[in-house]
């Protein structure tokens, strides 16, 4: 599904180099659960561009599902971003638009017809239980249901791979909690999660692969389902 | 793309017409006023460049043959001037004509006339108008090498004054438009510039959720070509309304300037269409390049 190939990258300003990732070597198979953990500045975020195409690496190669992103001509990223979904921390709602119109949107301006976003708005909100709250707007939504309605836009494509960005970031444990459990439902459907965060708390809690990145490098890959101590000799080096 | 993504697509562009009314109105404004002032321009330079080709037309080369030529002579030489295309018409004047035309003039002098009728001193000539005033130097050559001619007397201290009147009048027309034609540019591409911005977290998700860029675009669009267009009815029906009203007002009060120059304007009917595919063109090319400069910035997300 995913594969990192010796993955450098290097943000060169004027008279400096900042190296945010180096030789990151990655595999994550179709339908997988991954956890990738990190403090802040540690990697995670330039991880993430490359996932997502905002950056492009320095050295090395990036392929998805088979395709080689790090080469993909450019007017094909749109639609390599629609073979993914993708949830933020700050959900990136659009506060005008009802929980119903913001998933209708992503998928109006990914030319879907009117019929079939009809039917299937509905039912992706329905899926992460907000199937009675389609009409509100992202302001008489709590976090946790924010949250939510992103979920339901990113699966509004049906996508391989959803890829969330510290999802738990601005709701509330319990919520938090509650979202991790739907996104291992989703995977419990055959889609491959990856979740980058920092909590490892969270991380604790679920028994998943954790993937932990450090000064730009990958110091401990559980391939076997996380347990504690494992996370313990990883945060230790 | 899907029928029901296009009237999407359309229906957001003319949405944001709306939602931005004050910035709408405001670059509509600026539109309009500059293509009632490139309408005027173009208005004007038409109806200088008609007067000034009125005043050409008035041009008159006078071509003098031989006294003693044969009457053969006089034809084949006749001929050779009417044969020649950049000759609009041609009139032969007899001496007897030409003695005619100056004994009104010389009244005054009965005796200097009476010498004149026994004994004519006028040479038999040719009133030549030339189609192009700007030809004339190259055309009374051709005409000194007819076989029998003696003297070409062409106004072409005149006609060169034509036609760098006409130069000058040209240039000066577009340039004005041009500049005004950038003008008008920068406003819609500033206008669609707030637009976009206002709207960059919207788009920032639409990249995000993998629309396209010519979907992302296309409202926009729809929003800067509307807007042109709206401004060039306003302006077309400005422009040619008061363009009508100055016609009638232009005949209707002649002025010996006026007279000089062929009493009337250029007609409405002969340049109506001109105004208004050029104000539709200008409205549609210049939004869109405006709104094309204007988004590529925010799309690259």
């Amino acid at each position: 599904m995913i594969d990192f190939e010796h993955v450098t990258k290097v943000y060169e300003t004027k008279n400096d180099e900042n190296v945010a990732l180096e030789d990151i070597n990655l595999h994550i198979e179709d339908g997988e659960f991954v956890f990738v953990l990190g403090h802040s500045g540690a990697g995670k975020s330039t991880f993430l561009k490359l996932m997502l195409l905002e950056e492009k690496c320095t050295e090395g190669t990036v392929t998805i599902n088979g395709q080689d992103i790090t080469h993909l001509k450019r007017r094909k990223v749109p639609y390599m971003r629609r073979q993914m979904g993708m949830v933020f921390q700050d959900f990136r709602l659009i506060p005008t638009m009802t929980a119903y119109e913001n998933v209708a949107f992503a998928m109006r301006v990914t030319n879907i017809p009117t019929k079939q976003i009809q039917k299937r708005v509905p039912y992706v909100l329905g899926l992460v239980g907000l199937g009675d709250k389609m009409d509100r707007v992202p302001e008489e939504l709590s976090g946790g249901e924010q949250q939510r309605v992103a979920l339901a836009r990113a699966l509004a494509h049906s996508p391989k791979l959803i890829i969330a960005d510290e999802p738990t970031g601005n709701i509330d444990p319990e919520m938090s909690f509650e979202m991790m459990e739907l996104l291992s439902a989703i995977n419990s459907v055959g889609v491959t999660v990856v979740v980058v965060t920092h909590a490892h708390e969270l991380v604790h809690r679920f028994n998943k692969r954790v993937v932990t990145i450090d000064h730009g490098r990958i110091v401990s890959d559980t391939a076997e389902p996380y347990r504690e101590t494992g996370y313990a000799t990883a945060g230790a080096e | 793309m899907h029928f029901s993504s296009f009237t999407y697509l359309v229906r957001q562009g003319l949405h944001s017409l709306r939602a931005n009314k004050m910035m709408t109105f405001a670059s509509m404004g600026v539109l309009t006023v500059c293509m009632v002032l490139i309408g005027v321009a173009f208005l004007l330079g038409v109806n200088i460049d008609a007067m000034v080709a009125y005043m050409g037309e008035q041009n008159e080369t006078v071509v003098y043959l031989a006294s003693d030529l044969s009457e053969e002579q006089i034809a084949a030489a006749d001929a050779a001037i009417r044969a020649m295309p950049e000759v609009v018409s041609v009139t032969y004047v007899s001496p007897a004509e030409v003695l005619q035309f100056y004994s009104d003039k010389l009244v005054d002098s009965v005796n200097l006339m009476k010498a004149f009728e026994n004994d004519n001193p006028f040479e038999a000539n040719y009133r030549v108008v030339l189609r192009d005033v700007s030809q004339m130097a190259a055309v009374s050559e051709k005409l000194r090498q007819v076989e029998g001619v003696t003297k070409v007397l062409a106004p072409l201290e005149l006609s060169n004054t034509f036609v760098s009147i006409q130069r000058v009048v040209n240039i000066a027309c577009y340039g004005l438009v041009a500049v005004l034609a950038i003008v008008s540019m920068v406003v819609v591409s500033n206008t669609i510039r707030i637009t976009v911005f206002a709207r960059r977290k919207e788009i920032g998700i639409m990249k995000l959720v993998g629309a396209t860029n010519g979907f992302i675009r296309f409202p926009f669009f729809v929003e800067g070509v509307t807007s042109g267009l709206i401004a060039a009815a306003v302006a077309s029906g400005a422009v040619c309304g008061g363009y009508y009203l100055v016609t009638l007002w232009y005949t209707e009060n002649p002025t010996t300037i006026s007279r000089l120059f062929g009493g009337s304007l250029v007609p409405l009917q002969s340049v109506w269409y001109y105004v208004v595919l050029g104000f539709v063109a200008l409205g549609f090319v210049l939004c869109g390049i405006g709104t094309a400069t204007s988004i590529r910035k925010h799309l690259d997300v």
